[in-house]
Formats: structure tokens, C-alpha cells, sequence
């Protein structure tokens, strides 16, 4: 099964400082046990809130937001996409995060929809047919 | 440039409530165009909360965990895409016309901007960059 690990945005994230060398080298070693297990299927970080936005639609309507938005701490820095036989093992994994430099870290882990879970409202039909854009979306 | 958009919770989504059939078309008629534009690299739903985790590292070395549900549906992911596009402009252009069939109408939808390399600086070298760039979706 397949988890979606959040790492929680604080100040600093949200006011665009990067990670030291040291940092990255410490993550780029925590990664790399990942995926020599066969855990990790993909990872990214984010930019501020204050480089995105939020479409907020009301009874259809869009309404444009532009960032930063408020209470970091409910943001996301970025996120690791891994594949695991159950929560705990993912709970093992990433009790494992390199956390460096003292500070306080959130982490939000959240399983992944397969298509068995959407049940009947699933058509065969609709699932070949997102099954052909997966495909086509990941080849560039 | 790449995007990340998240569609944020909701009470329905929290409370598993599974898209019908007309919505899991929408989204499907929705998610081909942005294929067929060469836009979409990658999209997932997230199970509610209730079947997730969090972990507290607290600095000092100890790290606790708190099994789900958690509190503020609205400010938790539901889903989320990867998009690569040319500009944050042109990603809200995108999802301004996201299927009206979700939310019934009332989804809100965060834009996040992706970091590439560029955004690292000195701090990325050639010992760190294999497993802190390289690994996205293949």
C-alpha cells in the first residue's frame, strides 16, 4: 500500500530558507536508504506559500487567492510518496527523518487511494481508461 | 516549471465519503486534457485522516506519534496533482476550470510551486543531488 508522507511547513520553510549542504546530505542519505529498500516511489519539496495560490470555488465560482496564507504550521514543505505493507512500517521509515538542527518537525503520513477502494462507482471502463492516462502522463 | 496542486479536505472527504460515478468521470474527462496538453505528470487521492498518522519530532530527540483523525478537515489534503507548466499564472488558468462536479461545486484548491534544482543553490552537489533530485515518479 501506498502512503503520502507530508512534512509540515514552520516559519522558516515559509520564509524561503533552504536547506544547509549538510542538511541535504543527511536527507540525500536518509533517501537513499529508501530506495534501496524499495520504499521510495517519489519525493519533492515546495517553494513558500507565498509563491502559490488557492482557487477557492462557491457554488461553482472561482475565486483566486493569492499567497502566502497563514498558519504555517498546517502548510506542507514538501512530500515523500512511498510504497510499504502497512501504516506501522510507514510510521518506522519515517521516524527515521533526519531532523538536524534541533528545530521542531511535524510529519503528516496518509494512505494512498488504489482503485479497489472507490468500489462500484469505479466503472471498469473509467479505470482502463485512467489506467491509459497514468501511463501517458508519466512518459515525457 | 512544476506545480503541485492539492485539493484541500473537506467533511465529505474526511468522512470517506467516495466520489460517485459522475465525478470519478469528470475528473477523468478533466485529468485527460491536461495529459493530452503534456501539463500532467502525476495525480493521487488521499484515504481520510482517520486511516492516517502523525509524527512529533520535538527537537530534542524524541519523536511521538498520534494516529488519525485529525482536527480542520479544510486545512487537510485530499489529493493532489503534479503539473508542469510555464507559469503559476497559467496553473491557475488550469484550475479554475476544475469539474464543478467537485465539492458539489465548493472545492478549494491550493497551488504550490515545486522546488527544482536551481532553488538549492551551493547547498546541492553532485554526493547529494542522485537521491534528493533524481526521484520522481519513475
Amino acid at each position: 500500500m501506498r502512503f503520502m508522507v507530508m512534512i509540515k511547513s514552520d516559519e522558516r520553510t515559509e520564509d524561503g530558507v533552504m536547506p544547509t549542504e549538510e542538511e541535504l546530505n543527511a536527507m540525500g542519505r536518509y533517501n537513499e536508504e529508501l530506495v534501496k529498500a524499495g520504499v521510495l516511489l517519489a519525493g519533492e519539496g515546495l517553494h513558500p506559500s507565498s509563491k502559490g495560490a488557492r482557487v477557492k470555488f462557491t457554488d461553482g465560482k472561482p475565486t483566486v487567492i493569492d499567497g502566502p496564507f497563514a498558519e504555517a504550521k498546517e502548510l506542507i514543505a514538501g512530500f515523500w510518496l512511498i510504497d510499504v505493507k502497512s501504516k506501522e512500517e510507514a510510521v518506522e521509515w519515517m521516524k527515521r527523518i533526519p531532523c538536524t538542527d534541533g528545530a521542531e518537525v511535524n510529519v503528516e503520513i496518509r494512505q494512498v487511494f488504489e482503485a479497489d477502494d472507490f468500489g462500484e462507482a469505479y466503472t471498469p471502463e473509467q479505470r482502463e481508461r485512467d489506467e491509459q492516462l497514468r501511463l501517458a502522463a508519466k512518459k515525457d | 516549471m512544476r506545480f503541485m496542486v492539492i485539493r484541500m479536505a473537506d467533511e465529505e472527504t474526511e468522512a470517506g465519503v467516495l466520489p460517485s460515478t459522475e465525478l470519478i468521470e469528470a475528473m477523468g474527462r478533466y485529468n485527460e486534457e491536461l495529459v493530452k496538453a503534456g501539463v500532467m505528470v502525476a495525480g493521487e487521492g488521499l484515504l481520510p485522516s482517520s486511516r492516517g498518522a502523525l509524527l512529533h519530532f520535538d527537537g530534542a530527540g524524541k519523536t511521538t506519534v498520534t494516529d488519525g483523525p485529525f482536527a480542520e478537515a479544510k486545512e487537510l489534503v485530499a489529493g493532489f496533482s503534479l503539473l508542469e507548466a510555464d507559469s503559476l499564472e497559467d496553473v491557475i488558468e488550469i484550475v479554475r476550470r476544475w469539474p464543478v462536479e467537485d465539492g458539489h461545486g465548493n472545492a478549494e484548491i491550493e497551488i504550490r510551486q515545486v522546488h527544482d534544482a536551481e532553488a538549492f543553490g551551493d547547498a546541492l552537489t553532485d554526493e547529494n543531488r542522485p537521491y534528493t533530485m533524481g526521484i520522481k515518479y519513475d
